[in-house]
């Protein structure tokens, strides 16, 4: 099995991690810069982080054989916070860098005007730098807030194929699948998706436009747990290729529409494993 | 606007026409240079007008743009090789030849037939070569304008119209209507000026274009990079002289590995182009450097990706803090780069401090020259703690002292006390140190 994981926050994650990630068949995944549990007070703490993400994470990653890219971003909590918002100005400097292949996470936290204002500047962005975006839908009040998600995305007028809403769940997945949007799913030990209601979503959405991720962060998650939903998938009787479609081709064809995916270093990960099923690069 | 680029069938001999069109289209070429020979659309034929036919078919199928060439070898004498020319006593066979060609391409569709003069005979004084050229030319090009097919001539080293100043004498001597197919290596082989000026002075009258590399003074056509042309200027001559028509990789010896070097050869031209263009674009806007350096992998592939952005550095005048800026917030490849095309000792230091081996590799390269001593010997220490190989580090034998040897022999000691050892090249210059 290859595993593309496209949201997970290695930043707060061991070498531990990234080494069970590589055994599992993690070949690649995707970094959104996001708020790392203690608030930012200025925008270099913001810079210093982005920074991390397009320069030692990638080098990190690539210990592992894991191809290591990211989406850059304030975050929906931080955009409140008018210390924070300074950042702004300084994402276009990030956003052409080679490793950059979303616009994200934005979207709602607890959708104030100030957060309506960043999203849409985020989305914006997006259309200029010819991105995809990652919207994050609030764990509050999700209903509401993916409605009016995918609202802004509308009124934005960027392509709805190149956004994905992610975190979503069953009262909210059906509205995203009817948008055009792309459907991201964060399977977690306990909170948000388990493996087993997200094999339920697949057998009654189908397999297009889905996106499973383990968005593991510094709180308790699992990395592994895209493994789990493909172990899940096959025992509900999902074919292989069905798994390597939702677990691999399908975050491919996403990020991929940024030009900037690189999956050399999963490539060469998969032929030192020896094993030509493994290749990245679909 | 892009260049469309195209690649000769000549270069595929060991294909069946048809597959060598499938091979091509899938690599992503726009159009091929269709050597027309035994097993390509022989016009000698009986069939002839059904395989135009159905070439064309192919063709349009796989949306493929087409220029007819005629440097077939043993087409027309299967002794002398490219006989008869227009020089030689037969020279109607080869008017022959050439009208058919001329048929052919219009009945494809192509947008140029590309023909030469041939080599001189000894026999055949300079006087009466030029005159039969002159009125051979003459009559292809009147045939070819009947039909509204484009007339390459085509200069080649060697024969009697070799440079693209005897083109323009043969041009006068038959008028307007004798247009060119340059080949981008011949200009290198033999042009008195520069390829690149060769391709604007050629601009105005180009119908067709080939493209390889090759050395001076010798006609060899030769694979991208393993001769003397720098493409990406050359390039972005061609595209500025407004050029439409095909630019087609023409490697007639390169047939036994077809497939692996025409999608070589794109992936080239492709990198070589970007580059071109973005180099242009920093001589009017140097501040689209940051964007450009960041693009260049995706760009150019993985492989080329430093050498460009290196390339890019050199051709700004950076200040220093604007080099700081562009390693400040460059990537690592980026700040890789910065290193080494415009190094400063405080960016060599914060690569130093880094853990990311790239980084460290490149502060040890000239980049370290004007490093203090102790900073210097601390950097080679950590390369060598890092398994960083020491051929990387520049002036290394000149540089290297007895403290730089206390150093590695602690080193050493510390790594036998835990079980570890040290790499061969770092006990080495241990040894040669004490």
């Amino acid at each position: 099995m290859r595993i593309f994981d496209p949201h997970i926050h290695m930043t707060s994650r061991t070498t531990d991690d990234y080494e069970r990630m590589a055994a599992a068949g993690v070949r690649a995944l995707v970094e959104p810069a996001f708020w790392l549990g203690q608030p930012r007070t200025n925008t270099g703490s913001f810079t210093d982080y982005f920074d991390a993400l397009i320069g030692w994470e990638p080098f990190r990653a690539s210990q592992y054989g894991i191809a290591h890219h990211c989406t850059i971003a304030l975050n929906p909590k931080e955009a409140n916070d008018p210390r924070c918002r300074e950042v702004l100005a300084l994402l276009p400097r990030y956003l052409d860098k080679d490793r950059v292949v979303a616009v994200g996470e934005t979207g709602y936290d607890s959708m104030t005007p100030e957060e309506d204002e960043v999203f849409a500047a985020h989305l914006e962005l997006a259309r200029e730098h010819g991105l995809p975006a990652l919207v994050h839908t609030p764990h509050r009040d999700k209903v509401v807030g993916t409605r009016r998600s995918l609202d802004v995305v509308k009124e934005s007028g960027i392509d709805p194929g190149l956004v994905v809403l992610d975190h979503l769940n069953e009262p909210t997945v059906a509205e995203v699948a009817g948008s055009g949007c792309w459907m991201g799913f964060s399977i977690y030990p306990d909170t948000k998706m388990s493996p087993d209601r997200m094999v339920a979503i697949l057998r009654e959405y189908g397999l297009e436009r889905m996106l499973v991720n383990s968005a593991a962060d510094w709180g308790k998650s699992d990395p592994l747990l895209t493994l789990r939903t493909g172990e899940a998938m096959l025992a509900a009787g999902f074919s292989d290729d069905d798994v390597d479609r939702v677990l691999w081709r399908n975050p491919v064809a996403f990020y991929g529409q940024s030009g900037r995916l690189d999956l050399d270093e999963a490539d060469t990960a998969a032929t030192f494993a020896g094993n030509s099923i493994l290749r990245g690069g679909s | 606007m892009s260049l469309r680029f195209g690649y000769g069938t000549n270069g595929f001999a060991n294909h069946r026409l048809a597959d060598a069109l499938d091979v091509i289209a899938e690599v992503g070429y726009a159009g091929v240079a269709l050597t027309l020979d035994h097993a390509h659309l022989d016009p000698y034929a009986t069939d002839v007008k059904d395989q135009v036919a159905r070439t064309a078919r192919l063709l349009a199928e796989r949306e493929l743009g087409v220029v007819v060439e005629t440097g077939a070898r043993y087409l027309l004498d299967p002794r002398r090789k490219h006989a008869p020319t227009f020089l030689h006593d037969d020279a109607e066979r080869r008017i022959d030849f050439l009208k058919r060609a001329i048929d052919i391409a219009a009945g494809l569709g192509a947008e140029a037939v590309s023909f030469w003069a041939g080599v001189r005979p000894a026999h055949v004084s300079a006087e009466v070569a030029w005159q039969l050229l002159a009125e051979g030319c003459a009559e292809v090009v009147a045939y070819a304008a009947e039909r509204g097919v484009a007339a390459g001539f085509e200069p080649e080293p060697g024969m009697l119209v070799e440079t693209l100043a005897d083109w323009a004498r043969l041009r006068d001597l038959v008028g307007a209507d004798l247009k060119l197919t340059l080949d981008i290596g011949h200009c290198r082989a033999n042009e008195p000026q520069g390829v690149a000026e060769s391709v604007r002075i050629a601009g105005p009258h180009l119908v067709n274009v080939q493209i390889d590399d090759m050395r001076r003074g010798v006609h060899e056509h030769l694979e991208f990079g393993e001769g003397e042309i720098d493409f990406p200027p050359v390039l972005r001559a061609l595209a500025e002289t407004g050029y439409r028509g095909l630019v087609a990789v023409e490697l007639p010896r390169h047939s036994h590995a077809a497939p692996d070097v025409a999608a070589r050869s794109l992936t080239f031209l492709r990198a070589a182009q970007w580059l071109g263009d973005a180099l242009d674009q920093l001589e009017r806007e140097p501040a689209a450097l940051a964007t450009l350096l960041s693009a260049a992998r995706r760009k150019v592939g993985r492989a080329a990706a430093e050498d460009v952005r290196v390339r890019l550095l050199g051709a700004v005048t950076l200040s220093p803090d604007e080099a700081a800026e562009l390693y400040r917030y460059g990537d690592n490849e980026e700040k890789r780069a910065v290193l080494l095309a415009c190094p400063q000792p405080d960016l060599v230091r914060d690569a130093l401090r880094s853990n990311d081996t790239r980084l460290v590799a490149a502060a040890l390269g000239p980049a370290a020259r004007d490093l203090p001593d102790a900073e210097w010997r601390q950097g080679v220490l950590k390369s060598v703690f890092m398994g960083l190989p020491l051929s990387g580090v520049d002036g290394l034998p000149q540089r290297a002292d007895a403290e730089l040897g206390r150093m590695l022999a602690a080193l050493r000691r510390e790594r036998e006390a835990a079980g570890r050892t040290m790499p061969d090249d770092a006990v080495d210059l241990l040894e040669r140190l004490h």
